[in-house]
């Protein structure tokens, strides 16, 4: 069944002053479907960033048609479904992350019991126990990127929209990320997720796209579809190489 | 309506362990010492001149916080871009714009009932040293004062939250919040000089229309204020309280209310 369901999805920002048109998204068509590991792949600026704002609302397509498990990306309710952790997240100072966990959940209507039931196991899973109560202000990169996961499965959200999930990480951490992907695949979760480490995509995905300039250049079952002998870093630089590198 | 409670819960936690609102505290307190020693010096209406200093620390510092904890609040999220932490929760922007607001009201509500408890104090010793039986001084007209103090602040916290609506710079926000404030205060005061009409002086028709549209637009900020009417012991009438407070309500939910309709068409990148 599909999940995510992008149709001709184009965006087109104004610079301020000179209203210059940049088309950051050209015409974007994919779907992810229930259950799979989803890659977005691409340089920095191909639109990757720009297709998961579009999924959660915080920008609007110029044309085309996006739908989240049959319902528009504009319906707030949509977001009940979606846990998100954006790149480099930064939260508020003086919260803790029990206090931020809190707001997460309630926002998505879950009573205090669970609130604090879910807290609990996700504050073991990520190593965040002794550091609940503490500001936020005083967690180090990895520890903020652990507790902005954390946010995101409060609500165990059907669909896992990680911008980036690895960034910042150390070794250990990326171990962490990678094997709680897997677990979510196991529990029957649909994860979208960009980043540059390719060799994690190829490990980690179902399906990766890469976009290139705002377009999609080629979509692939990473088990089935990656040329005999070729490995997915491989397949990348040949389509940037084809596509005739990156506009400024 | 549970993303617009949670939002502004965390708002007020925010707000309340902000180092500024430490400072301004400090401030005030300071203040109401200085009115303690101030008193002394007056030989007659003490209670007067207690009450009177005593509200005006405590506006003051409510502007200070009001203006320094709320100008950061849309402006420091939309550039920090914790707001994409926000709006991913199903929580609408008009939703999230009444949830920063609410969060704001709780803290002027916490810091007015804090400032006005010690506030007492200065006025409670000020009336003790210095017994006079004929000095006319109620505490019910006191705490009207200090409740007006805070829908005054209210109504601040909205036009602030209007501006940042439409402007993601803080700085922005907080010159025109301060340009609405002077002229929220004032406006009163020149439509009073307007209907006067006194004798030799002209008003041309285009600046008699200008000062007209600027009043009714412009909230009326110098109705909220009862410094005088508590310092004196004055009465008020209720119905003065009450359509002053319709006033408030009416143009605090339509000033917040504008700001959530022009968020609603707001883009994040």
């Amino acid at each position: 069944m599909t999940l995510i369901d992008m149709d001709s999805l184009t965006k087109v920002f104004k610079k301020d002053l000179t209203k210059k048109k940049v088309c950051a998204l050209n015409s974007l068509t994919l779907q992810v479907q229930e259950g799979e590991i989803f890659g977005f792949l691409g340089p920095n600026g191909a639109g990757k960033s720009t297709t998961i704002k579009l999924l959660l609302h915080l920008i609007r397509p110029t044309s085309g048609r996006l739908s989240i498990d049959g319902k528009a990306a504009s319906d707030k309710n949509v977001r009940r479904m979606i846990g998100y952790l954006p790149e480099n997240p930064y939260f508020y100072d003086h919260l803790s992350a029990k206090e931020l966990l809190w707001f997460g959940g309630k926002s998505c209507d879950l009573n205090d019991e669970t609130i604090l039931q879910r807290s609990a196991v996700l504050f073991k899973m990520f190593d965040l126990t002794d550091a609940m109560n503490r500001p936020l202000r005083s967690y180090s990169k990895g520890m903020i990127q652990r507790a902005g996961l954390a946010l995101a499965l409060i609500h165990d959200p059907k669909l896992l929209i990680l911008d980036e999930p690895m960034s910042g990480l150390d070794p250990m951490g990326r171990k962490k990320v990678f094997d709680l992907i897997l677990q979510l695949k196991e529990e029957g979760k649909t994860v979208f997720f960009s980043s540059h480490i390719l060799h994690d995509i190829e490990r980690l995905c179902d399906r990766a796209a890469i976009l290139i300039n705002g377009s999609l250049v080629r979509s692939i079952h990473v088990r089935k579809d990656l040329p005999a002998g070729k490995t997915l870093e491989e397949v990348f630089f040949e389509e940037v190489n084809k596509s005739g590198g990156l506009r400024e | 309506m549970n993303g617009i409670i949670s939002l502004a819960n965390i708002t007020f936690k925010e707000g309340i362990r902000n180092r500024a609102l430490f400072g301004i505290f400090i401030m005030a307190l300071l203040a109401f010492a200085l009115t303690v020693i101030l008193t002394s010096l007056f030989m007659r209406d003490i209670v007067r001149v207690a009450a009177s200093l005593s509200l005006t620390t405590i506006t003051f510092s409510g502007l200070l916080m009001v203006i320094f904890i709320g100008t950061n609040l849309v402006a420091k999220d939309i550039d920090k871009r914790t707001i994409y932490m926000v709006i991913s929760r199903p929580i609408s922007r008009a939703e999230y714009i009444v949830g920063k607001f609410l969060g704001l009201c709780l803290l002027i509500i916490a810091s007015i009932v804090f400032l006005g408890i010690v506030s007492s104090l200065p006025v409670l010793l000020a009336g003790l040293n210095y017994h006079n039986p004929q000095a006319i001084f109620s505490w019910d007209i006191y705490f009207i004062a200090l409740i007006f103090i805070a829908m005054k602040l209210m109504l601040i916290a909205g036009v602030i939250i209007f501006w940042s609506s439409i402007t993601s710079t803080s700085f922005i926000t907080l010159i025109l919040t301060i340009a609405v404030y002077i002229i929220g205060s004032t406006n009163e005061v020149v439509k009073g000089f307007l209907d006067m009409k006194m004798e030799g002086v002209n008003i041309s028709p285009l600046m008699s229309a200008v000062i007209k549209f600027v009043y009714y637009i412009f909230p009326n900020l110098s109705a909220l204020d009862l410094k005088v009417q508590a310092a004196n012991g004055l009465s008020v009438s209720a119905e003065y309280l009450v359509w002053t407070s319709a006033y408030w309500l009416l143009y605090t939910a339509i000033i917040v209310s504008a700001g959530a309709l022009i968020m609603e068409r707001r883009e994040f990148p």
